[in-house]
């Protein structure tokens, strides 16, 4: 009989190391823990795609992304951290780390086995000059075609951040990829301004009359470099304030998970009140987002009215987030170890009379949304994605939530004033389509109204911030955070000078946008605004598309108005009018 | 329908008559930060803390002077100089309507006369700061106040009397 031993209580995630050690005898080289929920094993190079893809499949894993890191300076190598969230048996975070030899470059790829992989591992390219071998699309995802081949901006010897390379061509290179099986298709393109959206993205539509075939989309025009700005310019405390700045809608989510990440991996304890601050200012923030979308899901269903009384509602959650934060947008509040105001008597009443009318109000217009004759027919089996694409792809948030996967960070891996609520689960409904999308917002945006609710009469009083730790470089962790689009993930290492060392921050719609294609296929051109609408990227208005035919070599181009309309009425098709 | 026509009429109307009438902000709302150049001693505290580098502080060519200075055109209203500040010398106010002309109406600066040390005549910080260091310390007196005319000597000079002195020390400690 075997003693007892010492510590019988399995640590969080112990049980996915010892099956991966079981499964592959000796792949475990190291294995540590980060935060109580945060494990993080070392393999060998060439057992990765065998591991990760056990963990996912095999274990319940999903799969936020992938951190390249330049870890030359610490260990002469670089190396990748595949993050996998477990949500099934022993839920938290493991973290497969290989490292990657810096003369060779190259590892093997894990698209092949897990497609979530793709667009962490494309990126992995741009940015360290790191080859997936095996990756089936090796194109470029980040950087622009004018980039110089053989500069990777985030290799630590790479580049000044001020300084920009002159631009080594004039003309776009970046080829779409076409993966349907007609062969007489008419490409629209569209963008790099696009329909939904105020931000930039290039669409290339393949299409059959009417229907879509397949699509491909590049996006990324506006990529700011914050990662690079953080490890070079900032110290680690500022960037709190940068990460608030990702998104013009749901920043606070990104300064919270920053700041968290830095915070687990440093050990700080914040306190409780912090911690409830934190989430109902995160509720505030899914509050406005879901009006928005809620009212754009009008705009699109020809439903105007709709659109400018969820707009004006939507405004009250604004005053609220003023009220609390100082700011409509932006909020600031973040900093490593707390939050910098807290929330008053004065305010807590206020804010309750708020969320009382914005319940009130918000469910006269849903009724109303519903009822209308045009929802059903132009939301009901629209943008269908598969449950089976889901799982291989790991979107998140109520994309994933509308194809009956009830994912949400906030119930699978409870964090800050979370950890309290009563009597509350992920929503989730299994229409796969942007009904379905739909519904999941306007169930969460009630869900969030009661747990600010919660949160309010729950926050037990104490200091909002404390300053009580050590600061040890080198030390990495996770933050997480459920944003109104699903969660955001943020990956932080500080370094020996008070700065980054590596910061690493998913949006949301980063895992959302490899699923987009499978969304369209199948739907008329008509339905791409509400499709991409119903995933609420993180960007939106075009302004004009332009439609060419590659067989008679005609183009037509389309203003945003013309696109928006047809997408309304349905009828009179602006590729039907002469010069198409 | 009718639900609509109803929701149209209670709603009312849900404009405001802004940019034609003042638009109130609540209290605590983030708008641009204003200096008071008299209460503050230029510590710097401000500059350190200010995420965007908005606030910097800049001693001139000559080292008579340092410079305050905070351009709008940075700033991200976060408020940070406000919390960090030890005399509540900045303040944000509710004021947001801060478009101008021309760039450099973004920027405000305020210089302020440096100290030089008594003995090597380096500039060591700024006037304002010593003589609030001074007044402190006189107001607390006994202990406190022990070195006050240390004040008056940059820290180079300062680490090399301490030097002395210690060197001192051990010296008679040693004999005794």
């Amino acid at each position: 009989m075997v003693a007892a031993k010492k510590n019988t209580a399995l640590r969080v995630c112990e049980t996915h190391v010892q099956a991966v050690r079981n499964t592959f005898p000796g792949a475990v080289l190291d294995a540590t823990w980060q935060a109580e929920d945060q494990v993080t094993i070392t393999v060998p190079t060439d057992m990765l795609p065998d591991v990760v893809e056990f963990l996912y499949y095999g274990r319940g894993g999903w799969l936020p992304n992938m951190v390249a890191n330049d870890e030359r300076p610490l260990n002469g190598n670089y190396a990748l951290y595949y993050l996998l969230s477990m949500e099934e048996e022993d839920p938290g975070f493991v973290t497969v780390r290989v490292e990657v030899d810096p003369y060779a470059m190259e590892y093997p790829s894990v698209t092949p086995r897990v497609p979530a992989c793709v667009w962490s591992e494309r990126e992995a390219y741009d940015m360290f000059g790191l080859r997936a071998v095996g990756l089936p699309d090796q194109r470029r995802l980040v950087l622009p075609d004018d980039w110089p081949d053989g500069l990777f901006p985030l290799q630590k010897d790479a580049m000044d951040y001020r300084k920009r390379p002159a631009p080594v061509t004039d003309v776009e290179n970046y080829s779409f990829l076409y993966e349907g099986n007609a062969e007489e298709t008419t490409q629209v393109p569209m963008g790099p301004l696009h329909i939904t959206s105020d931000e930039p993205g290039h669409f290339r539509l393949f299409v059959d009359g009417e229907d879509i075939i397949d699509a491909d989309y590049r996006l990324f025009y506006v990529h700011r470099g914050m990662e690079k700005v953080a490890e070079s310019r900032l110290d680690y405390d500022a960037v709190t304030f940068l990460a608030d700045r990702i998104c013009g809608i749901c920043g606070n989510a990104h300064s919270v998970a920053y700041a968290e990440a830095v915070e687990h991996a440093q050990g700080i304890e914040v306190p409780i009140r912090a911690q409830y601050i934190r989430a109902i200012l995160l509720e505030v923030e899914r509050l406005h987002s879901h009006l928005l979308n809620l009212g754009l899901v009008c705009h699109y269903c020809g439903f105007d009215t709709g659109f400018q009384h969820f707009f004006r509602v939507r405004e009250k959650a604004m005053d609220l987030a003023v009220l609390l934060t100082g700011a409509r947008k932006t909020y600031g509040l973040n900093l490593i170890g707390g939050v910098r105001r807290d929330i008053l008597d004065k305010q807590k009443i206020a804010t309750m009379s708020y969320v009382r009318e914005l319940r009130n109000d918000v469910e006269a217009l849903v009724d109303m949304l519903v009822s209308t004759a045009n929802f059903e027919s132009r939301t009901a089996g629209i943008g269908r994605l598969d449950p089976a694409v889901a799982r291989d792809y790991s979107p998140v948030g109520p994309c994933v939530r509308g194809s009956g996967i009830a994912r949400d960070v906030r119930f699978d891996h409870p964090f800050d004033g979370y950890k309290y609520l009563t009597g509350l689960k992920a929503r989730s409904h299994d229409g796969c389509d942007v009904q379905s999308r739909t519904l999941v917002r306007v169930e969460e945006f009630m869900d969030s109204l009661t747990m600010i609710e919660q949160m309010l009469d729950g926050a037990p009083g104490g200091p909002i911030r404390t300053e009580d730790w050590q600061y040890t470089p080198h030390k990495y962790a996770l933050g997480y955070t459920e944003a109104p689009r699903g969660e955001d993930m943020h990956w932080a290492q500080v370094g020996d000078n008070q700065k980054c060392y590596r910061w690493r921050a998913k949006a949301a719609t980063y895992s959302n946008w490899p699923i987009l294609r499978y969304m369209f296929r199948g739907n008329t051109v008509a339905d791409a605004a509400i499709i991409v609408g119903s995933m609420d990227p993180c960007y939106s208005c075009t302004d004009r598309v332009t439609i060419v035919d590659v067989n008679k070599k005609t183009s037509k181009i389309l203003t945003k108005d013309q696109l928006e309309d047809y997408c309304s009425r349905r009828t009179h098709s602006p590729l039907m009018e002469k010069g198409a | 329908m009718f639900k609509l026509f109803k929701e149209i009429r209670n709603a009312g109307n849900a404009t405001t008559g802004y940019p034609f009438e003042p638009l109130e902000m609540p209290e605590g709302f983030r708008g641009k930060p204003e200096h008071n150049e008299t209460l503050c001693i230029a510590c710097g505290a401000c500059a350190i803390a200010c995420p965007p580098n908005a606030i910097t502080m800049e001693l001139s060519q000559d080292q008579e002077y340092m410079t305050w200075d905070i351009s709008y055109g940075r700033c991200i209203f976060c408020g940070r100089c406000q919390e960090v500040c030890p005399l509540f010398a900045i303040k944000l106010t509710t004021d947001f309507e801060l478009a101008v002309m021309s760039k450099d109406d973004l920027r405000e600066s305020c210089a302020y006369e440096v100290a030089h040390c008594e003995r090597c005549g380096k500039p060591y910080a700024v006037a304002k700061e010593v003589d609030y260091a001074r007044r402190i310390l006189a107001r607390e007196g006994g202990l406190a106040a022990a070195d006050i005319e240390k004040l008056d000597l940059c820290l180079d000079c300062r680490r090399a009397d301490d030097a002395v002195a210690f060197q001192k020390q051990s010296c008679e400690g040693g004999r005794a």
